[in-house]
C-alpha cells in the first residue's frame, strides 16, 4: 500500500466531517447573529459553557438528551449576558464578547474545580455520551459503511441545522426582517420592524445553537471536558462564517476546509511531522483561508464598481 | 476633569460590583469571602518575595496593557500580544544563546531589536489584512496566537530544546538583573516604565499620536484632513507587536533566563482586560494592570491558605471587564437624556440613511 491510498482513502471522507462538525455549529452560532449585523465574538464562550455544562450534567444524571438541553440553556444564559450589555447598555461587542469568553473560562475552571472536584481534565465512565447510529443494512456495502456508519445523532443533526438555518434566513418572513435588521437597521425599523427584538431573537438562537456546539464537542466528537477545550474552535467558526458571507452552507463548506486540514495533518503525523505543526495546522489554513476569501470578495467588489463607474 | 471623576467614579462602582460577584461564588461554595481576600491581599503583599513576585508580574501586564492599548486608539483590536510576547521571546532566546561573538551590552541590545522586529512582522500580517481587505483582526490575531505558541513549542522542543525533562531552551548568556531577589522581579520594570511614558507622551502629545487618534475614532474625517488612514492603523499595529515583543523578551532575559514553553499564556489576554476595563485610555492603563497584578499573584496565596480555588480570581476580573464594558450602566441620572438624545439622532439618522438609498439607486 502507497503512502498516498493511506492517507487519502473514504475513511478520509468522515474523519474530515467529523473534525469539522464543532466548527459548522460553531459557525452558524456565529452566522445567525452576524445576519443582524452583531459579530459573535462570544461564540468561543459560549460554546465551551456549553460543554462543561453537557458533561457536568450527563455525568450526575446519566442522561445526554439532559446534558444536551442544559448545555443548550447555558448558551442561552452566557448568549443573553451578551445580548444585554451590547443591546440595552452599549458595550463595544469585540470588548463584551472577549469578556464572555473569558467568563467562560475561567468559571468553567471555577465549577470544575468547585463542583466537580477535579482540575483539568474531567473524564469518567459515568459520562452518558451522545449515542452514535448503527445502520444494519449498510454494513454490506463496505465504502458507505465506513463513510456513513456509526455517526454520532448530531452530527446527523447538524446536516439537518445547515438546512434549516438557511431555510429560516432565505425562506421565512423571520429571516427576511433578520436580514433586513442587520443590512439597514433604520429602514427596518421605519417599516414596523422591532429591531432590538430581532437582535435579542438572533442572540437567542445563537446561543441554543453555541450550547449545543459545546454539547456535541464534549459529548459527542469526545466523552470529556477538559479545560479550554474548545481551543479557539468558537473563532475558526467566526473565520467560516465571513468565508461563508455569514449563509449557512457556504459556511459549512468553509468548516470542511478546516476540518480536512485537521485530518490530514493527523494522518501525517504518523509519517513523522511533528505534532505541534499537525495542530497548528487548522489555524494557519483557517488564516489564508480567511484572508484569501476576503481578499477576492474585496477585489470583486472593486471590479464591480469600476464596471459601474465606465458604463456611465 | 469632570469627566475624570466620573470614570473613576464608574470604574471604582465596577469594580466592587465585580467583588461583589466573586463574594457570592466564594459563599456559594460555603467559604468566608472577607478572609478569602484578605488571603489573596496577604498573597500579594506579605514579604519580600511576595511583593516582588506581585511587581514581577506586573512589568508584563503594564507593556502588554500599553500594547493593547495603542492599537485601540487606532481603532484595532489587537489580541494578538500574546503571539507576539512569544515570539519576541523565542528570537531574544534564539540571539541571546547564539550570538555569543556580540559584547554583551551590544547583545543585549540585539536581542530586544531582534524582539521588536518579530514582533512588528507579526504584528504586519493581521493589519494589513485589516487595512487592505477588511479581514476581522480580532479573528486573525486570536488564530495567529495558536500559531505562535505551536511555533515557538515546536522550536523548544526541537531544534533549541535544552534536553531536559521540562520543554525549554538553553539558558541566555546576557540577563536582565534581578532587583528583589529570589523574587522574579528585575530591571525589566524600568524598561517598561520607560516604555509606557513614552506611548503616553507619544499618544498625548505629538503629531503621531493625534493621527492615531483621529484614525481611531473617524478614519473618514482623517482621510479628508490627508492622513492615511491604512497607513496609519499598520502603523499603529506594529508599534504595538513591537511592545509585545519587548514583553516577551523581557521575559527571557529577566524573568527565566531561558526560553520557557507556554511562559506567555495569560500574558497578553490580560493586559488586554486591562486595558479594556479602562477603554484603553494609556494613562489609567498602568493602574488596572497593576490591580490584576495583584489579583493574579495573590491568587496562588489565598487557595493554598483557604478553599478557595485561584480560578475566582479570573472570575472576578472577567465579570469586572463585562460590566465594565457597558457603557450606560451607572449613569443613573443622565440616562435618560441621553437616550431621548440618542433616540432623535437615530431618527435622524435613519431619515439620512433612507435618503442615502435613495442616492445609491441613482448611480
Amino acid at each position: 500500500m502507497s503512502n498516498g491510498s493511506s492517507i487519502f482513502n473514504a475513511s478520509l471522507i468522515y474523519a474530515t466531517f467529523r473534525s469539522a462538525t464543532p466548527i459548522i455549529y460553531a459557525a452558524l452560532c456565529a452566522a445567525v447573529t452576524q445576519q443582524a449585523d452583531i459579530l459573535n465574538i462570544g461564540t468561543e464562550g459560549i460554546m465551551l459553557t456549553g460543554a462543561f455544562m453537557a458533561v457536568a450534567v450527563s455525568y450526575l444524571t446519566g442522561s445526554w438528551i439532559l446534558g444536551v438541553l442544559v448545555a443548550m440553556v447555558s448558551g442561552l444564559v452566557i448568549a443573553m449576558i451578551m445580548a444585554v450589555g451590547h443591546i440595552k447598555y452599549k458595550s463595544e461587542i469585540c470588548a463584551i464578547g472577549m469578556g464572555v469568553n473569558l467568563l467562560a473560562l475561567a468559571i468553567t475552571k471555577f465549577l470544575l474545580n468547585s463542583w466537580l472536584g477535579k482540575s483539568g481534565t474531567f473524564m469518567d465512565p459515568a459520562i452518558a455520551a451522545i449515542p452514535h447510529v448503527h445502520f444494519a443494512f449498510l454494513e454490506n456495502i463496505p465504502l458507505l459503511s465506513t463513510i456513513f456508519n456509526d455517526w454520532c445523532i448530531t452530527e446527523w443533526l447538524v446536516i439537518f441545522f445547515v438546512i434549516l438555518i438557511w431555510f429560516l434566513f432565505y425562506k421565512t418572513r423571520w429571516g427576511l426582517h433578520l436580514r433586513a435588521v442587520g443590512q439597514f437597521p433604520d429602514a427596518a425599523q421605519m417599516a414596523g420592524i422591532n429591531v432590538k427584538a430581532m437582535k435579542y431573537q438572533a442572540m437567542a438562537i445563537s446561543g441554543l445553537l453555541g450550547g449545543l456546539a459545546g454539547a456535541h464537542l464534549s459529548l459527542g466528537y469526545s466523552q470529556m471536558f477538559t479545560e479550554n477545550m474548545t481551543n479557539n474552535r468558537g473563532f475558526m467558526g467566526v473565520a467560516a462564517m465571513f468565508f461563508g458571507g455569514a449563509h449557512p452552507v457556504y459556511t459549512a463548506i468553509g468548516c470542511l476546509v478546516f476540518g480536512f486540514a485537521d485530518s490530514i495533518g493527523a494522518r501525517l503525523q504518523a509519517y513523522g511531522l511533528p505534532s505541534e505543526i499537525v495542530l497548528l495546522m487548522p489555524y494557519v489554513v483557517t488564516v489564508i483561508v480567511l484572508a484569501l476569501s476576503m481578499i477576492s470578495k474585496k477585489e470583486a467588489e472593486k471590479k464591480r464598481k469600476s464596471s459601474l463607474q465606465t458604463a456611465h | 476633569m469632570k469627566q475624570a471623576l466620573k470614570n473613576s467614579r464608574k470604574i471604582l462602582l465596577t469594580m466592587l460590583l465585580a467583588l461583589g460577584v466573586g463574594a457570592i461564588f466564594i459563599l456559594a461554595i460555603g467559604e468566608n469571602p472577607i478572609s478569602a481576600y484578605a488571603a489573596l491581599l496577604r498573597g500579594a503583599f506579605d514579604g519580600k518575595l511576595k511583593i516582588g513576585t506581585t511587581l514581577a508580574s506586573f512589568t508584563p501586564l503594564l507593556l502588554t496593557s500599553c500594547a493593547f492599548a495603542v492599537a485601540a486608539q487606532a481603532g484595532a483590536f489587537n489580541v494578538g500580544v500574546e503571539g507576539e510576547a512569544f515570539l519576541g521571546g523565542i528570537v531574544a532566546a534564539y540571539i541571546g544563546i547564539n550570538w555569543t561573538f556580540l559584547p554583551k551590552p551590544v547583545l543585549l541590545v540585539t536581542c530586544f531589536l531582534g524582539a521588536i522586529l518579530i514582533g512588528m512582522l507579526w504584528a504586519l500580517i493581521p493589519a494589513v489584512l485589516k487595512a487592505y481587505y477588511n479581514v476581522s483582526e480580532v479573528c486573525v490575531t486570536i488564530l495567529m496566537n495558536s500559531v505562535a505558541l505551536y511555533i515557538t513549542s515546536y522550536l523548544v522542543n526541537g531544534s533549541m530544546s535544552a534536553g531536559v525533562a521540562n520543554s525549554q531552551s538553553l539558558p541566555v548568556t546576557v540577563t536582565l538583573p534581578k532587583i528583589l531577589p529570589p523574587s522574579n522581579f528585575n530591571v525589566g520594570i524600568f524598561i517598561a516604565i520607560a516604555i509606557e511614558a513614552l506611548m503616553i507622551y507619544m499618544l498625548k502629545k505629538t503629531t503621531w499620536g493625534y493621527k492615531i487618534h483621529t484614525v481611531g475614532t473617524n478614519p473618514q474625517h482623517a482621510e479628508y484632513i490627508g492622513i492615511n488612514p491604512k497607513k496609519v492603523f499598520i502603523n499603529a499595529m506594529m508599534l504595538s507587536g513591537a511592545i509585545g515583543g519587548i514583553t516577551g523578551c523581557i521575559e527571557v532575559l529577566g524573568v527565566h533566563g531561558y526560553f520557557l514553553n507556554n511562559f506567555a499564556t495569560g500574558l497578553g489576554t490580560n493586559g488586554m482586560l486591562a486595558a479594556l476595563i479602562v477603554k484603553s485610555n494609556v494613562v489609567l492603563t498602568p493602574i488596572m494592570a497593576f490591580f490584576l497584578a495583584v489579583l493574579k499573584s495573590g491568587a496562588m496565596g489565598m487557595q493554598q491558605s483557604t478553599g478557595v480555588p485561584k480560578s475566582i480570581v479570573d472570575t472576578i476580573t472577567s465579570v469586572f471587564i463585562i460590566i465594565a464594558t457597558m457603557e450606560l450602566l451607572f449613569q443613573f441620572k443622565e440616562k435618560k437624556r441621553k437616550v431621548s438624545i440618542a433616540d432623535t439622532g437615530k431618527k435622524a439618522e435613519a431619515a439620512e440613511a433612507v435618503s442615502g438609498k435613495g442616492g445609491a439607486s441613482h448611480e
